[in-house]
């Protein structure tokens, strides 16, 4: 091979490597293009998204039926375990638990319901605990739809389906749509011992649950799951009857219109704790709220020449509604004796404990 | 010498038009833009039927706490323990056991742009879609919330308190989809 050949066959080789390099980054340029870098500031207004959920045209239907003539049961639905103080066993027979759409007439026409709207659904998200008040941690939310201004929501009691009229999210059913409140009902039978007498039946017709959550964290300095409890409760109608084991004739329904109970059980002060202590009892405790850093606060009570970080957290404290239980009641009655309307408001858990104990013991 | 000539210009013209080939194919890929992209839609889903056991006999440790289902004085049924408290005791979800069958149960995305009383227009995106399967038969489902003192019943010191059993049986009733999607601005 002469020294001329040897150039030739390096150069073709340069050559057609050179081709493939150049079509091969021709591609990788096309790839580049597609990803885009984001600055800081854009990055920045990246927020960590959350899972939403919406129930769509739902229904659920469980209860226990009737023993046939051998004794079978088709459909059982049973919540025992329990014992009354006295040692009996308490069995509770769910007879039927129902969550279905508006007007179902006490779980008797099940039709479906929407739970949770697409522009404001139900969640699971891990908040930044800097956002709500929990400094330093990252907190698990379940959470219903939240409640809306009252310039876009609608009356959480269902008097009105027209926007504007309240601060709920959830939409009454109107004849063009089913609705996202639910008709929930459970009716049972309370057996304790022998003694299978008394059955008792929970509904609330077209009932909305917005602004419910539930918030879980660690709590560093007990080491313990720590969390925050709301439940939001408003339904039109909530009524509680009983009646005869058969379901035939039932006494006076108990109804209580208008019914709102907004339920507030831990809050950034004063979390619920959940444990079980060394004999196996399970412990729910709010405890004791944590004093802040001392801080004078001026005879006069007020904020002027008072400490301002002691005076705002007693303010935020006692004054803040989030961390306050409520119950309004438009008309209590039984039978057809009207009671008037009830309310409590204003409930503030100071300390709370409640512990399971063993009764077999 | 020529025929080297010749094999080299065999080689280049096959490399060009090996590139002018590439070039083609670069020109029939197009790269899409976002929201073209965005419009393009997954088709189809997945359809399940199932049927899930778990413990229905007894589960495979043996000692003297569990057993066989059969056993009166042995324990049947599957059981987690969770503690809630660095030196606290255990939340036990306990004697777990039965089956659940549903037919039906479907997977899919779904793209919703009407319908919702008004809300889908405003949504107008696609979610993933979980159909319900209508009946779920569920074959002597148990299970018991408990407290317990340590994580195992054969632990030493083990001290147990049964807070409520749950028991269901038969068909129950559960229509509609399920639909998730991403909340937020990602």
């Amino acid at each position: 091979m002469t020294f001329t050949n040897v150039r030739k066959i390096a150069l073709e080789f340069v050559i057609s490597r050179s081709l493939l390099l150049g079509v091969m980054l021709g591609w990788q340029a096309v790839a580049l293009a597609e990803l885009q870098s984001l600055d800081d500031g854009q990055l920045s207004k990246v927020d960590g998204a959350g899972i939403g959920l919406v129930l769509d045209s739902f229904t659920f239907s469980h209860g226990t039926d009737k023993p046939d003539q051998s004794g079978e049961q088709a459909r059982v639905f049973r919540i025992s375990g329990i014992k009354s103080t006295d040692g009996q066993e308490v069995d509770i027979t769910v007879n039927h638990l129902y969550i279905a759409g508006a007007d179902s007439n006490y779980g008797q026409n099940l039709s479906p319901v929407n739970l949770g709207r697409l522009m404001n659904p139900w969640s699971i998200d891990v908040l930044n605990g800097d956002d709500i008040g929990i400094p330093n941690k990252a907190v698990l939310e379940l959470a219903a739809s939240t409640k809306v201004p009252m310039a876009e929501g609608f009356d959480c009691m269902g008097g009105s389906a027209a926007a504007g009229s309240g601060t709920c999210s959830s939409r009454p059913a109107t004849a063009d749509w089913r609705g996202e409140r639910a008709d929930i009902g459970m009716q049972m039978n309370v057996a304790v011992g022998a003694d299978r007498s008394s059955n008792l039946n929970f509904h609330a017709r077209s009932a909305v649950i917005d602004g419910s959550y539930i918030r879980l964290w660690g709590d560093g300095e007990r080491k313990q799951m720590a969390g925050e409890f709301r439940f939001n409760l408003y339904s039109p109608e909530f009524s509680i009857n009983a009646c005869s084991l058969d379901g035939v004739t039932c006494g006076s329904r108990i109804t209580m219109s208008d019914f709102a109970l907004e339920l507030a059980i831990g809050n950034r002060y004063q979390p619920i704790f959940f444990d079980v202590d060394g004999s196996g009892n399970f412990i729910l405790e709010v405890d004791t709220i944590a004093a802040p850093p001392t801080g004078h606060i001026a005879a006069s009570g007020k904020r002027d020449g008072s400490n301002a970080a002691t005076w705002d957290f007693y303010n935020d404290y006692y004054s803040n509604p989030e961390y306050r239980s409520n119950l309004h009641i438009g008309n209590f009655s039984v039978g057809a004796k009207d009671f008037g309307p009830a309310r409590m408001e204003g409930m503030l858990i100071q300390h709370l404990k409640i512990q399971t104990k063993d009764l077999a013991l | 010498m020529s025929q080297r000539l010749l094999s080299l210009r065999n080689r280049l013209s096959f490399a060009f038009a090996l590139s002018f080939l590439s070039l083609i194919a670069a020109a029939e890929m197009a790269p899409l833009e976002d929201d073209v992209l965005s419009d393009v839609s997954g088709q189809g889903g997945i359809y399940l039927s199932g049927d899930v056991s778990i413990n229905a006999l007894g589960g495979p440790v043996e000692n003297s706490y569990f057993g066989s289902c059969d056993d009166v004085t042995r324990k049947c049924g599957a059981r987690i323990a969770y503690r809630l408290k660095e030196t606290g005791g255990w939340l036990v979800l306990d004697e777990l056991r039965g089956g659940f069958a549903f037919e039906g149960l479907t997977l899919g995305m779904r793209t919703i742009d009407t319908g919702f009383g008004g809300d889908g227009a405003l949504f107008n995106g696609d979610v993933l879609e979980l159909g319900l399967p209508n009946i779920v038969r569920f074959d002597d489902v148990r299970f018991k919330i408990a407290a317990s003192s340590t994580p195992r019943p054969t632990d030493l010191g083990f001290q147990q308190t049964d807070i409520f059993t749950v028991e269901m049986q038969g068909d129950v009733i559960m229509e509609g989809n399920l639909l998730v999607f991403p909340t937020g601005n990602p």
